[in-house]
């Protein structure tokens, strides 16, 4: 139990106190020891337990095939992919010491490594990141979907961010905008009055009134600011989207904060177990 | 330590370091000052509300539906016989988000070993399986289940993030889990494995501190643990007094940093437009 728990308890408690405080301390050695030692120290132990990863992984991937279950054939494929790349690390370079010499083949071209890692492993990254492309539209459709005010508010800024960011927003008039607006404006007061008398006069006296505006300042793309789109879509993105970021920002330095103090004064102990 | 013996010990530190500083602070960086005093003052406050839940004080914490919806979701895999998907992120112990996906997993394998379920923990780092297991090995025990535990329910899949996330997808269309649980830090793989888990029909609960991560998380998932609900998890999970006082204690620090904020906009409003007071920027300033 001693080895268990208190151990580990004064090691994070140690470590964790000596990393936050030597942030305060003009000591070299202990700058050092936070700004590189400690580091060092993960890297080291990472390697080491990289080996118990990937024994894990060679296991759960044979007794896949030893026991046929569903999916066994990709497990082939992982297996033979494993012994592969373990060949082209160690045992067959590809080409001459003179080319590259052992350690450097990893990243020198014309070798076995660098072959599997630019034609087999890059493109096969590249084609799980590209999906991303397809996820994001999918995820958009269902975000912006009008069930209510807050996912309107969403799909109203996501398209004047969308629209405001390419060329052509720029050539969108704020005028037009204001006619649209005027338009929805009117749908909104046909659904609460009900009344086509009233809707007419209010759309009527809109459009009029943003005529008459236009009439009078000659018609600026650009006029007034608050109507163009780079200049809204530049407003919500340094403003609403800012304030909104940061207020979650500081709730996640808080949170670290707390957690981290947490492990550091033994109060949270459950990653040890109970 | 008794209330009496703790206010002690402060005083006696807090008198020392006036010694230390008053004697010429060797050693220290002055500019940080601030910086130093701040961590002190909020460490405080969390270890004060910490000891009065210890006292027996008691907290309200709002609810938070995502908390609620774990237990749902494991009883939701249950009733359909399929497994859990438990993914605690693509890095490794050294973050503190990564930790915090452990101790999640530690109250999430209870509720599994309480409603017999299948878990399945696929990771990405070595160190994160071995710290995974023994969370899950140690909440079947406690559960009084340490016969269901086996230690294949963690497995390493492999340390690269996309390949991480095509293991995962894999795992996902091939098995069809009836929950899927993201609580760790992630980064662009986020939508690419919450995207697959909705197409699969699966309750998604995420939890990060990834802060671009969240609105996809937010968009393909059931719930989401927001920044600091996701380290508020494992006191609203595990419902010990200690950890819920620490909670109270950040909402607490909350509270003074807005505070903070508000009387720093007052008084540089002050200082810029009719030159009184002081210049609070230069104040806070992290050097």
């Amino acid at each position: 139990m001693f080895w268990k728990r208190q151990v580990p308890i004064f090691i994070v408690a140690l470590i964790g106190s000596i990393t936050l405080f030597g942030w305060f301390i003009d000591q070299p050695n202990v700058k050092e020891f936070i700004g590189d030692d400690a580091t060092q120290w993960f890297d080291v132990l990472a390697s080491f337990a990289i080996i118990l990863g990937a024994l894990n992984l060679i296991k759960m991937q044979i007794q896949k095939v030893l026991y046929q279950k569903p999916g066994w054939q990709y497990s082939v494929i992982a297996v033979l992919g494993f012994i592969f790349a373990i060949i082209a690390g160690f045992f067959i370079k590809g080409v001459d010491d003179s080319v590259a010499e052992w350690g450097a083949h990893v990243t020198s071209d014309g070798t076995l490594f660098k072959w599997m890692f630019d034609y087999v492993f890059s493109p096969m990254s590249a084609t799980m990141f590209s999906l991303l492309a397809f996820f994001v539209a999918s995820a958009s459709y269902r975000a912006f979907r009008i069930r209510n005010f807050e996912a309107t508010l969403l799909l109203v800024s996501g398209i004047i961010i969308m629209v405001g960011r390419v060329p052509i927003g720029g050539v969108i008039s704020s005028w037009f905008i204001m006619y649209l607006i005027v338009l929805f404006l009117g749908i909104y007061v046909n659904s609460i009055k009900k009344d086509k008398k009233v809707t007419f006069i209010f759309v009527a006296v809109g459009l009029s009134l943003v005529t008459i505006a236009g009439t009078i300042m000659g018609w600026p793309i650009d006029q007034p600011g608050i109507f163009y789109l780079p200049s809204i879509q530049e407003w919500i993105y340094y403003y609403p989207n800012v304030a909104g970021a940061r207020a979650i920002m500081i709730g996640i330095g808080l949170g670290i904060f707390a957690t981290s103090i947490r492990y550091i004064l033994g109060i949270e102990r459950s990653y040890i177990g109970e | 330590m008794k209330d009496k013996q703790f206010w002690v010990v402060s005083a006696i530190i807090a008198v020392l370091f006036l010694i230390y500083w008053v004697a010429g602070h060797p050693y220290f960086v002055a500019d940080r000052i601030v910086m130093f005093i701040s961590i002190i003052f909020l460490s405080a406050t969390l270890i004060f509300y910490t000891r009065a839940a210890e006292r027996g004080e008691e907290f309200f914490l709002r609810p938070i539906p995502a908390l609620k919806a774990v237990e749902e979701a494991v009883g939701r895999s249950t009733e359909m016989g399929r497994p859990i998907l438990y993914v605690p992120g693509i890095q490794d112990m050294d973050q503190v988000e990564t930790v915090a996906g452990v101790v999640v997993l530690g109250h999430v394998a209870k509720m599994t070993a309480r409603y017999e379920t299948s878990l399945n923990v696929p990771v990405s780092r070595s160190i994160v399986m071995k710290a995974a297991r023994e969370s899950c090995r140690d909440a079947y025990t406690v559960e009084g289940r340490p016969d269901m535990f086996n230690e294949d329910m963690v497995h390493y899949l492999t340390d690269d993030q996309f390949a991480y996330a095509a293991g995962v997808n894999g795992i996902m269309v091939r098995e069809k889990p009836a929950a899927c649980m993201y609580m760790g830090k992630f980064y662009a793989e986020s939508l690419i494995l919450a995207e697959t888990g909705n197409s699969i029909g699966a309750i998604q609960i995420a939890g990060t501190a990834s802060q671009a991560q969240i609105p996809f998380f937010v968009t393909a998932c059931d719930y989401t643990l927001i920044g600091e609900e996701f380290f508020a998890a494992s006191a609203y999970l595990s419902q010990k007094p200690e950890l819920i006082g620490g909670v109270k204690g950040q909402d607490m620090i909350k509270l003074f940093v807005i505070a903070a904020i508000v009387l720093s906009t007052i008084l540089m409003i002050l200082f810029e437009t009719a030159g009184v007071g002081i210049n609070i920027s230069d104040f806070l300033t992290i050097r």
